[in-house]
């Protein structure tokens, strides 16, 4: 049978269908500026794309430039260094040649004197002897050169101090590097994830670390020994810890004594 | 006969450095780039001190003195530990291990001489 129209339904679904038009006018331009939007956002994703997979492109060869610095700086320092240590061995030889000569003047001296004691000069040979063996005034000026060595020798010593600060460099630049790396593969899989496409890999040079890239990334070149006395107190306050542990002979004899 | 003491460190600076600042004091130094090759080293001579980096790759620092502490003809050696590394837990646990000194990354050259003296003579 059949079921008598009910009119009221039907004027509640034509009032729905007017809300969804009413409501429809009013999304639509919304729609269309979404799909406007996109319209222009898309071609800037795809530059974003280009210049990431690009910067992605280069960071290996950063990192092997970053590395050949690392080596070209090593190589120089140990350069420096030879030639330095070639210069303090220098100096040390002419060092103990100078007081070889001290040594050797300072016997003549005393054989002078004994000269002196054994015969008997008269005032004019022993100041032709005095003339001849100026004993004084050289060994002052063989003391004033083996002072200027020492002095060569300290800023000799000086240089190698400064020349550390290439090992902290380049645990820093191995640190960079280490960021760089994690960096590429994080773009490489963003990368990845927008194009859905690999990178092309002829075009990408892999990333190499040394093996000899173990780094502190904290590692710092400064003169300020706050750093060493920490080390220090740490040292000393565990020594001290254990020496208590530790009973002296004193206490072991205070101890058996009954004191 | 000159006393022996053996340096491991990955930096070519360093290990020049330390042997440059001892051979002047008139000890002989050995050189290792990492603890494996320090390793291989301690059969070849009577080391009398050892100095070592913490971070050196193959095998690090701490590794290095605990297989020195677990081999016999080296039980007692003085170890001075040199290295960048500065944070309480390093030095600590680098004294656990047994090392006898710790001399922070940049060091002055007066004080790792001050430091084998106090051990070698």
């Amino acid at each position: 049978m059949k079921q008598p129209t009910n009119f009221s339904e039907v004027f509640e679904k034509i009032t729905d269908l007017k809300e969804l038009f009413q409501f429809g006018e009013k999304i639509i331009p919304i729609f269309q500026s979404l799909i406007e939007f996109m319209k222009d956002i898309v071609p800037l994703m795809e530059n974003i794309n280009k210049s990431i997979a690009e910067s992605t492109n280069k960071m290996p060869s950063a990192t092997n430039q970053i590395n050949n610095v690392t080596s070209a700086t090593e190589m120089a320092t140990t350069e420096i260094l030879d030639r330095v240590d070639s210069i303090s061995t220098a100096l040390m030889n002419i060092d103990n040649d100078l007081t070889e000569i001290l040594k050797r003047r300072a016997g003549k001296k005393d054989i002078l004197e004994k000269l002196k004691a054994e015969i008997d000069f008269n005032d004019e040979q022993l100041e032709l002897l005095g003339q001849l063996y100026d004993q004084d005034e050289i060994d002052t000026f063989l003391n004033s050169i083996k002072e200027k060595l020492s002095l060569l020798n300290d800023e000799s010593y000086q240089i190698t101090l400064a020349l550390q600060v290439q090992d902290i460099t380049s645990q820093q630049l191995a640190a960079v590097n280490h960021l760089i790396e994690s960096v590429n593969d994080k773009l490489a899989s963003l990368v990845d994830d927008i194009h859905n496409a690999q990178l092309d890999e002829k075009d990408v040079d892999k990333i190499e670390v040394p093996d000899s890239a173990t780094f502190d990334p904290n590692a710092r070149y400064d003169k300020d020994t706050s750093r060493q006395n920490d080390a220090d107190d740490i040292f000393n306050n565990q020594q001290k810890d254990e020496s208590k542990d530790i009973a002296s002979q004193d206490e072991i004899d205070k101890l058996f004594s009954g004191e | 006969m000159k006393k022996m003491i053996l340096i491991a460190d990955d930096s070519p600076t360093i290990r020049k450095f330390v042997s440059f600042s001892l051979k002047m004091q008139g000890y002989e130094v050995v050189a290792a780039s990492d603890g494996m090759e320090a390793v291989e080293k301690l059969p070849q001579d009577n080391f009398e001190l050892i100095i070592t980096d913490l971070n050196m790759p193959n095998m690090d620092g701490f590794e290095l003195i605990r297989v020195i502490r677990e081999n016999p003809n080296y039980k007692e050696t003085p170890i001075i530990i040199l290295s960048s590394l500065s944070e309480s837990e390093d030095i600590e646990r680098g004294m656990g291990l047994g090392a006898n000194s710790y001399l922070v990354k940049p060091f002055d050259p007066k004080r790792i001489q001050y430091e084998v003296a106090k051990y070698l003579n």
